[in-house]
Order: structure tokens, then C-alpha cells, then sequence
């Protein structure tokens, strides 16, 4: 991780200040879309959480922290958590393992590679929306493929979208599905980084393919995994879309993660404060996590 | 016994033939130089005898085995690359262990093989950095030390001091000297420079596109060299060149070229009597030649020219003349000092002179 800088003001004289104005000069245009798009909406969350809302959306009385305590602390928040949390380890791990499959298998050097390899990435310019549609048709309970696939192996019919228990699951599919792209692009750049010369150093030294992979090519991709780990949990954690056209959050709530929790309490029911504690508690909770990995994985990273 | 031999062997790269029908004996524990300009084969031959590469044609040989569908892990080599291939994410001591691990090697015995090869390239107390720690000279001998804990029959070091500064490689190459005396195991060794070749090989084999020229003692590559292009590439500056008509002279020949007339002696006129033109190359190496002076003895070729460029070096200079459309290249005492432009008589002894067939390029005995 790259350390700012940190301006030190105080008796450096001069030149600092100076300094701290051409910063300042290359910085504006990004301070002005930051402030606009993250601090200032950040600000206002926190301060929304303070005031409870009216049922027509507007701005009630004054709770302090009374409404922070209510919702962290409720079931319905605790609910969305344990269903994020389960959103994400179906992603992330099971995204990692193929999206790693995939780069080793496009990593080969057989003619006409680049195709698989553009097959492999090409769900990076799939819009969710597109993906989503494509999943809803696909999980259809009966013209999809998936019930035609149950029938035919003897099975019993399943709406997986409908089932409380399948479906985060199928929701989580999709998401890998959707995320597969990034993660192949991503592992495979970082396999092509790593030389043949220490894969041959390998063969010489005796390494058996399973040896290679475990002491050569993974521990050079560490970087790579740190960095698809971190994407992968951002990108579930930010998840909506596919949720909102296959699931609306259901049934009975199984697919409702923070996010759609949030989106549910501000723009159907119009509970704005509610919805801005939501939003802080996973701030929070995102900030936190960010933190822990960059402190316990960066250590086992290995960088070059 | 680990003798390395390449029988008949051809490497193809789709249209492009890297190696073309090489046939090389390397004797138990010699130290064999594959020497030659970039892409003349010399690392793909290396690369077969790791079992990197797999042969198109021909059989190689380590020890009594032959090994063209023996794994590279089970033939008994280790190999240095140019790069050294250090793994990034271990440190020097892991790197050095890698190997054994790999062959389950004990762990007491492994520790013992690496604190030795550490101990004999004073790694001691570099053992527990990370390579991206270690200058190149060190990276360098890691690379060495990963060798020799394996204690392979046979070394193999793909340019393995191309990486290293001019001082530092003059020093590695005296610690190489030393390392294969001790260890007693085959070394080959690929470089493209000339020095190296000469002061480390036992033997020099000098490949040009995928074909073996010469394998020779150093000394014998420089003081007979097999055709023109070993005469070229071997010293520097290299051999000067002329093309030349013989003429008869009495019962001797005289070769004369442009401005050159060399007086050739019985023996040398007589292995040139056989030629089926009365055409020859002969060549002189820049040491051979000496400012003239007139009380020259008959068998002194003498030429005039007009010195080019001076490049003093301190114990010597080295001067380019030029002759007619040709030029000569000599390495001269620095005193007297010449000045371009400067006209000067040269002169060497015909004895000193290299012949060559100049239809097929080789070399013809004189002796």
C-alpha cells in the first residue's frame, strides 16, 4: 500500500506551503466530485440517522442515538448482515477458485487461445441487467434450463427463486456468473507476470505440478488474490441490481443484504433515517474490513 | 561417470533450425565453454541437455543414460540462468532448500547442504533476506548455491555473468575456476564472451547458426583456428583479412594481395600448391603486426599504410590504417605514438599467417 504523505504545516516554512498549493491545484477536480458524491452524502447520512422520519419521507424529531442503537442493534439489521455475510463467502470463494480455473486454463499456449480468452472474459461487458434477465430465463421454474436439467436427471422440479432456501444461492450464481470476467482478466494478467524461467527452475529443482502451484505460481499471485478478494467483497457488498430483478429481496427476506435493506427502507417505505443508519453501519462495517485485510493479508502478500 | 554427449542432434522452432545436426563429446568433469554469437544455438543446445527442450532429432547422453525421455528433475543437472530465476517470494536459504525439499531430502541433511554452499560462497549471513535484498553479485551466487546442494552430476550456466559488472565478472570467473576444481563435476557453460570462453573453458566449442565450428582447446582455437569465421570471432580485434593470388617465385609462392606481398615459406608453399585455384585468404591477428623499419629480413611482409583511427589504451594502442579500400587492425607498443593521417610501413612475418580456402572457408594446415 502506498503511504500518503502527510503534509506537516507546522515550521516547515515556505516551500511547504507552496507545495501544498500545487497540491492543491491537481487536486480540485477531485475534491470537488469527492465532496459532492461521498463526503458531503456521507455527512448527511450520519447526520440523517439523528432524526426519525415522518411516513411521508420527511425529516422528524431529533433521536441522537437513540435510532443508531434501535436499528444496529435490531434483528432486521442483524438479519441483512448474516445474509451478506453468506452473499459473500458464496462469491467470493467460489469466484476465486474459477475465475483462478479459468486464467490457468486460458494461460495455456495452444492456437486459438485468445478466443477462450475472450469468451472467459466477456461477462465483464455484461450489464447486470442483461445477466439478471439471462439467469431469470435461465432458473425459469418451467421453461429454464435448469428445470429442464432437474427433469432430466430424475429430480423433483425447484423454483429456485422462490425457495428461501435456494434463493441466495441462485442470486449468488448469477453474481459469480457476473464477476467471473474481472476476476479471470485480473488472475490471468498476474499468472502471464509471473516468469517461465522460475517454472523451469521449478522442473529442474523437482517440483511436481501440484508443487509448482502451491510454491511457485501461488505464492507470485498473492498480490493478484489479495486484490480479487478485496474487489470480490466490495463488489458483494454493493450488490443490487441482480437482486432487485430476480429476487426483490425475497422470498421471506433471504436475499435481503444491507444494501437492498437500505434501498428498501428509503425508497419504499420513505424511512430515510432508518435507511442512513443502515448506510453507516456498513460504511463501518466496509471501513473495517478493508482495515483488517490490508493489516492481516498484506503481510502474507509477497510482492516483487 | 558424467560425460554429456550430444549425438546428431537437430532442434527445430517451426521454420527456424536452432541447433542443425550437433554432435559433442563433454568429457567427466571437464569444463566445456559453448561459445558463439546470439542465436547460434548455444542455449537451446544447454536447454536439450536440461531437459527443457526436447530434441527434433538425435540422442543425448548424460553419464551412460540416454536421457531424451527423462524428465528434467531426474537428470541428475542443475541449471543457472542468465536471470539466476531466484524465487521472489523465498529467502536465500529457502531458495537454496527448494530443490531438496522437492526430493524429500531429511531436513537435518538439508540444513547441513545449505550452511555448506553458504559457507563456500559466503552466503552465511545472507541467508534469511529475500532476493529483491541481495545486489546482483549476490543473487548471483544464490543461483550458484542452489546448484551445488543439489550435487548434480553436471552444471549447467546459461550466461550466467552477462548480469554482473566488468569487475565483479573477472572476479566470478577465477571463483567458477575454483568451484568446478573443487566440486570435480562437468560444467557446461554457454557464454557469447570470447574472454570468458578462453580463461574459464578446458574446452571451447563455438557454434555459429546451429552448427559446431570448432571444439578445441583455447589456446589451439586462437593458435589454429578451424575457418574464417572462428579466426573472426575469436580475439579481439579480430584477425585481419586478405583476399590474395598466388604466384610462383622460384620454388616458393608469394601471396599478393592489395599492397601486401607475403613471401611464403617451403612448407606454406607447399600446402597451397594443393589448392585447386591459385587463390587464397590469409589472415594476421592485430599483435602480429609491428611498425616496419627497412633492414626487415625477406621473410618480413611489408605495406604501406596511412594510420585511421588511434585508440590508446595505456599499455597499448590500437590503430586501424588503411590500405587501399581495406583496413587493418593492430594492437602497437604505445611509444612511438602514431597521429591519423600519419603515414606508416607495417610489416609482419609471414609465419604468422593463417590460410584459408576462400571457397569453403577453412583452414589450411601449414605446418
Amino acid at each position: 500500500m502506498p503511504r500518503l504523505p502527510v503534509v506537516g504545516l507546522l515550521g516547515r516554512g515556505l516551500t511547504q506551503i507552496k507545495n501544498l498549493g500545487f497540491g492543491l491545484l491537481f487536486l480540485w477536480p477531485s475534491i470537488i466530485l469527492f465532496s459532492l458524491f461521498v463526503f458531503y452524502p456521507l455527512i448527511k447520512s450520519v447526520y440523517l440517522g439523528f432524526y426519525e422520519s415522518d411516513p411521508l419521507g420527511n425529516q422528524g424529531d431529533f433521536v441522537g442515538l437513540d435510532q443508531y442503537r434501535s436499528v444496529l442493534g435490531g434483528s432486521d439489521f442483524r438479519h441483512s448482515l448474516w445474509v451478506t455475510f453468506q452473499f459473500t463467502v458464496y462469491t467470493v470463494v467460489p469466484g476465486i477458485v474459477l475465475g483462478l480455473g479459468l486464467a490457468m486454463l486460458a494461460n495455456q499456449k495452444l492456437p486459438g487461445i485468445s478466443i477462450f480468452r475472450t469468451i472467459f472474459a466477456s461477462t465483464v461487458a455484461t450489464s447486470v441487467a442483461v445477466a439478471s434477465m439471462m439467469w431469470l430465463t435461465l432458473l425459469n421454474p418451467t421453461t429454464g434450463l435448469v428445470t429442464w436439467l432437474l427433469d432430466q436427471a430424475g429430480q423433483p422440479r425447484l423454483n429456485l427463486l422462490n425457495d428461501p432456501d435456494w434463493a441466495l444461492p441462485a442470486v449468488s450464481l448469477t453474481t459469480i456468473w457476473l464477476n467471473l470476467g474481472l476476476a479471470t482478466i485480473v488472475f490471468l494478467a498476474g499468472l502471464q507476470s509471473i516468469p517461465e524461467r522460475l517454472y523451469e527452475s521449478a522442473r529442474i529443482d523437482g517440483a511436481s505440478r501440484l508443487g509448482t502451484f502451491l510454491h511457485v505460481t501461488l505464492p507470485m499471485l498473492s498480490p493478484t488474490l489479495l486484490f480479487v478478494t478485496v474487489i470480490g467483497m466490495i463488489l458483494a457488498f454493493e450488490s443490487f441490481g441482480q437482486i432487485h430483478i430476480l429476487t426483490r429481496g425475497g422470498p421471506l427476506d433471504a436475499t435481503t443484504v444491507i444494501v437492498y435493506s437500505i434501498y428498501l427502507e428509503a425508497f419504499q417505505r420513505f424511512d430515510y433515517g432508518v435507511a442512513a443508519v443502515q448506510a453507516v453501519g456498513l460504511f463501518v462495517l466496509v471501513l473495517g474490513l478493508t482495515g483488517l485485510q490490508l493489516r492481516f493479508l498484506e503481510r502474507r502478500v509477497f510482492y516483487q | 561417470m558424467s560425460r554429456v554427449v550430444f549425438d546428431r542432434i537437430t532442434k527445430h522452432f517451426g521454420e527456424v533450425v536452432a541447433v542443425d545436426d550437433l554432435s559433442l563429446e563433454i568429457h567427466d568433469q571437464e569444463f566445456l565453454v559453448l561459445l558463439g554469437p546470439s542465436g547460434c544455438g548455444k542455449s537451446t543446445a544447454l536447454r536439450i541437455v536440461a531437459g527443457l527442450e526436447d530434441p527434433t532429432r538425435g540422442t543425448v547422453i548424460i553419464g551412460d543414460r540416454v536421457v531424451n525421455n527423462i524428465e528434467a528433475k531426474n537428470r541428475d543437472i542443475a541449471m543457472v540462468f542468465q536471470d539466476y530465476a531466484l524465487y521472489p517470494h523465498m529467502s536465500v536459504y529457502d531458495n537454496m532448500a527448494f530443490s531438496m525439499r522437492m526430493r524429500h531430502v531429511h531436513r537435518q541433511e538439508r540444513h547441513r547442504r545449505v550452511l555448506e554452499a553458504a559457507h563456500t560462497l559466503g552466503l552465511e549471513t545472507l541467508l534469511k533476506r529475500k532476493p529483491a535484498e541481495l545486489s546482483g553479485g549476490q543473487r548471483q551466487r544464490v543461483a550458484l548455491g542452489r546448484a551445488i546442494v543439489r550435487q548434480p552430476c553436471v552444471f549447467l550456466m546459461d550466461e550466467p555473468l552477462s548480469n554482473l559488472d566488468a569487475k565483479l565478472r573477472v572476479q566470478t570467473r577465477r571463483e567458477l575456476i575454483k568451484l568446478h576444481r573443487r566440486l570435480q563435476t562437468t560444467f557446461i557453460y554457454v557464454t557469447h564472451d570470447q574472454v570468458e570462453a578462453m580463461t574459464m573453458g578446458e574446452r571451447i566449442a563455438i557454434l555459429k547458426d546451429g552448427t559446431l565450428h570448432q571444439v578445441d582447446r583455447p589456446q589451439d582455437v586462437y593458435d589454429r583456428p578451424a575457418n574464417v569465421f572462428v579466426a573472426s570471432f575469436i580475439g579481439s580485434p579480430p584477425m585481419n583479412f586478405f583476399q590474395a593470388e598466388l604466384q610462383g617465385e622460384g620454388d616458393h609462392l608469394v601471396a599478393r594481395s592489395d599492397g601486401v606481398e607475403a613471401h611464403l615459406s617451403a612448407a606454406q608453399s607447399q600446402a597451397l600448391a594443393k589448392l585447386s585455384t591459385p587463390k587464397v585468404t590469409f589472415g594476421v591477428r592485430p599483435e602480429h603486426i609491428v611498425v616496419g623499419d627497412a633492414a626487415a629480413g625477406p621473410d618480413q611482409c611489408m605495406l604501406n599504410t596511412i594510420v585511421d583511427t588511434v585508440e590508446s589504451l595505456g599499455a597499448e594502442q590500437q590503430v586501424t590504417f588503411s590500405v587501399g579500400d581495406n583496413t587493418i587492425q593492430a594492437r602497437l607498443d604505445p611509444s612511438p605514438a602514431l597521429r591519423e593521417g600519419e603515414q606508416v610501413l607495417l610489416m609482419f612475418a609471414s609465419h604468422r599467417l593463417h590460410f584459408f580456402d576462400p571457397e569453403t572457408g577453412l583452414r589450411i594446415e601449414d605446418k
